[in-house]
């Protein structure tokens, strides 16, 4: 191996902290034999460094390549998809670890990381993740720097200075480009990680099988109003609508798929806001009713519920208009309220016989909805997330034995009465208020806030929405769910070390709040720049967009910030010819304050001798300044500017003290 | 082709005239992404890719990151290379089949220059760091194929600090040659026929008869050549024997080109044996060539004025 070729110290050392940088993040769903074969072929690296080991012959290359395969292959049961692509790439960044011979396999093994690190943002895009992988790029930044034959790159702390110099450096011009370079919809579809998405809310609910319900306080969406936040009472957030019932579950019908546009006419005053969803793998997006939005590939189907063409797998933001006093579907189609009329044929005797009762009672469907509220208002109805579970006939059993359970429960055992008076109803699924952030001014909604409520279908009136829960537990709208479930201890029961159990520490509060606030900013200003938004905000910093203004923004933008930073790194300033021009001006403003200015043309030794003249008590010092000066710059001598410099001091000390120019 | 080449040169020639002291500044510097910078622009595209199709801000931002140190890397491997200063030294004349030795003094005025590349492609380069406001000395050798004077092409200063991505390099001049003696060649010695006068002395007629003629004998001192060891006596018996010039001392001698047959640079290689010869024994001897004689001396002036008629015979000086 040649000098040329050889991978120096410095560089694999760089190399192989880079790779545990680069490795860290993965480790949340990378398999564990992963790291075993890092252990593995790290060590055996620096014995072959040591000249302790050889490299592995070409069955061994093989072998390890084939056994890494399998172990993907038994780990992820494919050697397709993201997830097992990923382990496979981060296999193969491990392996190339053992036959990196030459400097060329190095560049590789460095450029491997990069990419290693661009797919770690595809499972973690945020803040902290940012910030971290400045880490690992800092590294294989050194490792390549390492690869040079120079002394500086011989030592490791001064290369990964320079490393992280440079990406400082860089900073600038990258907000630059992230800011103007044009943002391209996907040019094809590619698998996204499975473990990303979550949702608390899923497109059906049985609460007569649920004996506990586990909520998870992970963030579903945020959202920010254009002028005040209305009342938590208020924020209703649709997500999609339950209208079949097959005697235990609640489910969606196909229909609102097929359906005509949902018909609705404008009432009252708007509401616009914009809203920052996390990903949910589901194809519904979250809105007050009723919703508009321009959105593309996003339509208002025939429930009201705003749905995507593809699934949300990334955090998605959107602009949102409401009219919450909208007048919804006065003439809706008979299929629907045919729909929303919809019954098992047997079960729940007593319920329906009770429906037929307030059927009697009360003539007017407003009437009946008022009094079924009054009912569960006035009972001993209990708001809990750990229901007694429920018989054959469970809607029976829940009215008028157990009587107490979540929103699942108040909304479907309403619902079904409903339909058993004859009055069109169903059940709507989706969040319920959210907690106001008043450090961002906008109201943050997690999972635990999923709620359920019903609305009717009434002549005149379209659909109404009703919320029976708020009869039984009104703290649970008014004040959320913790406040709801303060005697029962089951508010996030399953993490104790979320800081929102610690809401009641104001501190700590503030504290969480400040940090959801600059995550909400992250997301919103750096994850969600994407085309909509990137185009909104380049308009409002340049006015107009095209192609003009952008290539105009960068090249000139690069320019400037390029020819900045060249300023800084030369320094032309600081040129040694500068230094002693600089000094023998500065001489020169001495000298005339004590009245000798230079006249045009009059050499440095004919100046310095008139001087001296005038200033006998300093000729001394001003003859020793002159022929260090003219000695540097004339004869060529090498003398520091430092010593010009002390000169030029010793004389200013042997001058009396004079602020302002003496006449001559 | 030839044409482009013929034009590239004298484009250089103006614009990086020869000189013994060259700066490399703005005007002398070129500057572009090496083969590495090509993948690592490459790996740039493909990341970018990536971030177009999975839409992850935090990927276009790191492809952003990466292309603007690339950007920021022009900057410096210009600034590692500019400013330094390139002086001619001293560059001392060798034989035909030697390596010539150029050295070249690189001075930084300010920064210092990181692992700077000297050497005339396609032989291998030779790399060393230059210390801020220091000096670094580097030989740079090149194979005297032919005598005369050795003039080297452009020499080529490069360097890829500190990321390798790119390369910034210039072609200087610092208007340096290398003298190249002919080879020497033992053999005969050369005397003139006609330039003794005195037909008396029998023995110092030369009449290409060789060396042997004129030779005493004396015992062999340690310290003594031994290309002059009497091989032939010593198989006889007689010892360890040298051939000893005594016999010349106190007479002038004269080398001389027309006293030789065979070709013109055997004849040079001769001459240039024997002047190495008699001026380490400090006889003097003049040398004569067709157009040109060099009286009677000794002494290293003398010869290195003999080696250098020898060098430049023929050939413009």
């Amino acid at each position: 191996m040649s000098r040329m070729t050889s991978i120096p110290r410095v560089s694999l050392t760089w190399l192989l902290v880079a790779q545990v940088l680069v490795i860290i993040p993965h480790l949340t769903h990378l398999p564990l034999w992963i790291i075993g074969l890092w252990l593995g072929s790290a060590a055996w690296r620096i014995q072959i460094f040591r000249m302790r080991a050889r490299y592995p012959n070409a069955w061994a290359k093989g072998a390890l390549m084939l056994a890494a395969a399998v172990g993907v292959f038994l780990s992820r049961g494919s050697l397709i998809g993201l997830d097992a692509g990923v382990v496979l790439l981060i296999s193969a960044f491990v392996l190339k670890l053992l036959e990196m011979r030459t400097r060329r396999d190095a560049l590789v093994l460095i450029f491997l990381g990069f990419f290693v690190v661009v797919t770690a943002y595809l499972f973690d895009d945020s803040m902290l993740m940012a910030f971290y992988s400045l880490l690992p790029v800092t590294a294989l930044l050194a490792a390549l720097i390492g690869l040079q034959q120079s002394s500086l790159a011989a030592q490791p702390w001064p290369t990964a200075r320079l490393a992280g110099g440079l990406l400082l450096q860089a900073l600038p011009v990258m907000v630059l480009l992230f800011v103007f370079f044009p943002r391209l919809g996907p040019l094809w579809s590619l698998p996204v990680p499975n473990d990303k998405a979550t949702t608390g809310l899923s497109d059906s609910m049985a609460p007569a099988d649920i004996a506990e319900l586990s909520r998870s306080a992970a963030l579903a969406f945020r959202a920010s109003f254009n002028g005040t936040t209305p009342p938590r009472s208020e924020l209703y957030w649709r997500a999609l609508t339950l209208d079949r019932f097959d005697g235990r579950r609640w489910s969606q019908s196909d229909y609102a798929e097929f359906a005509p546009d949902a018909q609705w006419q404008k009432q009252g005053e708007a509401l616009s806001y914009s809203i920052v969803m996390q990903p949910s793998a589901q194809r519904w997006l979250f809105a007050l009713d009723v919703a508009q939005t321009n959105l593309a590939q996003t339509r208002q189907m025939s429930d009201f519920r705003l749905q995507r063409r593809q699934p949300v797998d990334r955090s998605l933001i959107y602009q949102v208009s409401s009219w919450p006093q909208a007048l919804r579907e006065l003439q809706p189609a008979q299929q629907t309220l045919r729909r929303a009329l919809q019954l098992p044929a047997q079960g729940e005797p007593r319920s329906r016989a009770w429906a037929e009762q307030l059927k009697r009672d009360y003539p007017q469907p407003e009437q009946l909805v008022q009094a079924l509220l009054n009912h569960f208002n006035r009972e001993p109805y209990a708001y809990t997330l750990r229901p007694p579970t429920l018989g054959e006939n469970n809607i029976d059993d829940f009215l008028f034995e157990t009587r107490s359970g979540f929103c699942a429960h108040y909304a479907g055992a309403m619902t079904f009465v409903l339909r058993a008076a004859g009055i069109p109803a169903r059940v709507v699924a989706g969040y319920q208020g959210g907690e106001f952030n008043p450090a961002g001014n906008y109201v943050q909604v997690r999972q635990f806030d999923a709620h359920a409520w019903v609305e009717y279908w009434q002549a005149e009136q379209g659909w109404v929405s009703v919320d029976p829960t708020f009869q039984v537990a009104p703290e649970r709208i008014d004040m959320g769910l913790e406040e709801a479930l303060a005697g029962e201890q089951s508010f996030l029961e399953d993490s104790p070390f979320s800081p929102l159990r610690y809401r009641n520490l104001s501190w700590l509060n503030e504290l969480r709040m400040a940090w959801d606030n600059i995550n909400y900013g992250w997301q919103r200003w750096v994850l969600g720049y994407q085309s909509e938004q990137q185009l909104e905000f380049l308009k409002r910093w340049l006015g107009r967009v095209d192609a003009q203004s952008l290539v105009l923004g960068l090249v000139g933008g690069g320019g400037l910030l390029l020819g900045l930073l060249a300023l800084w790194l030369f320094k032309p300033w600081q040129r040694e010819r500068d230094v002693q021009q600089r000094l023998f001006r500065r001489f020169e403003g001495l000298l005339a304050r004590h009245g000798v200015v230079r006249q045009p043309g009059e050499g440095p030794r004919d100046y310095a001798a008139r001087a001296s003249q005038q200033l006998p008590a300093q000729a001394h010092a001003i003859a020793d300044f002159a022929a260090a000066f003219e000695a540097q710059r004339y004869a060529g001598q090498v003398l520091s500017t430092g010593q010009l410099h002390q000169r030029l001091k010793a004389l200013r000390r042997a001058l009396p003290w004079r602020f302002t120019r003496a006449q001559p | 082709m030839h044409l482009f080449k013929s034009r590239w040169k004298r484009w250089l020639a103006r614009r990086i005239p020869a000189a013994a002291n060259v700066r490399l500044n703005q005007r002398r510097i070129f500057i572009i992404p090496s083969r590495v910078g090509a993948v690592f622009i490459l790996a740039l595209l493909l990341m970018l890719l990536a971030a177009i199709n999975y839409q992850n801000s935090l990927a276009y931002g790191l492809t952003f990151l990466l292309a603007s140190v690339f950007v920021v890397a022009i900057l410096h491997t210009y600034r590692n290379l500019a400013g330094l200063m390139l002086k001619a030294g001293s560059a001392p004349a060798v034989f035909v089949g030697e390596q010539a030795g150029f050295r070249v003094r690189l001075e930084s005025s300010q920064r210092p220059h990181q692992a700077v590349s000297l050497g005339w492609p396609p032989a291998e380069l030779q790399t060393q760091d230059v210390p801020a406001q220091g000096i670094s000395e580097c030989q740079l050798n090149l194979p005297a194929l032919r005598r005369g004077w050795l003039q080297p092409s452009r020499l080529r200063v490069e360097s890829r600090f500190p990321l390798g991505i790119l390369v910034a390099w210039s072609w200087v001049d610092l208007d340096q040659r290398v003298l190249v003696y002919p080879r020497p060649l033992p053999g005969d010695l050369p005397l003139s026929t006609g330039a003794s006068e005195d037909q008396d002395e029998e023995g110092s007629r030369p009449s290409g008869q060789g060396v042997d003629d004129y030779q005493g004998l004396k015992s062999y001192q340690p310290g003594d050549s031994k290309r002059r060891l009497h091989w032939k006596a010593y198989s006889r018996g007689h010892g360890l024997l040298v051939k000893d010039f005594a016999s010349l001392t106190g007479r002038d001698v004269q080398l001389d080109f027309e006293a030789l047959a065979g070709d013109v640079e055997t004849r040079l290689s001769l001459l240039c044996h024997w002047t190495l010869q008699l001026s380490e024994r400090h006889q003097p001897f003049a040398l004569s060539l067709p157009g040109q004689l060099l009286p009677a001396d000794s002494g290293e002036l003398h010869r290195d004025a003999c080696l250098r008629a020898l060098a430049l015979f023929g050939r413009a000086p």
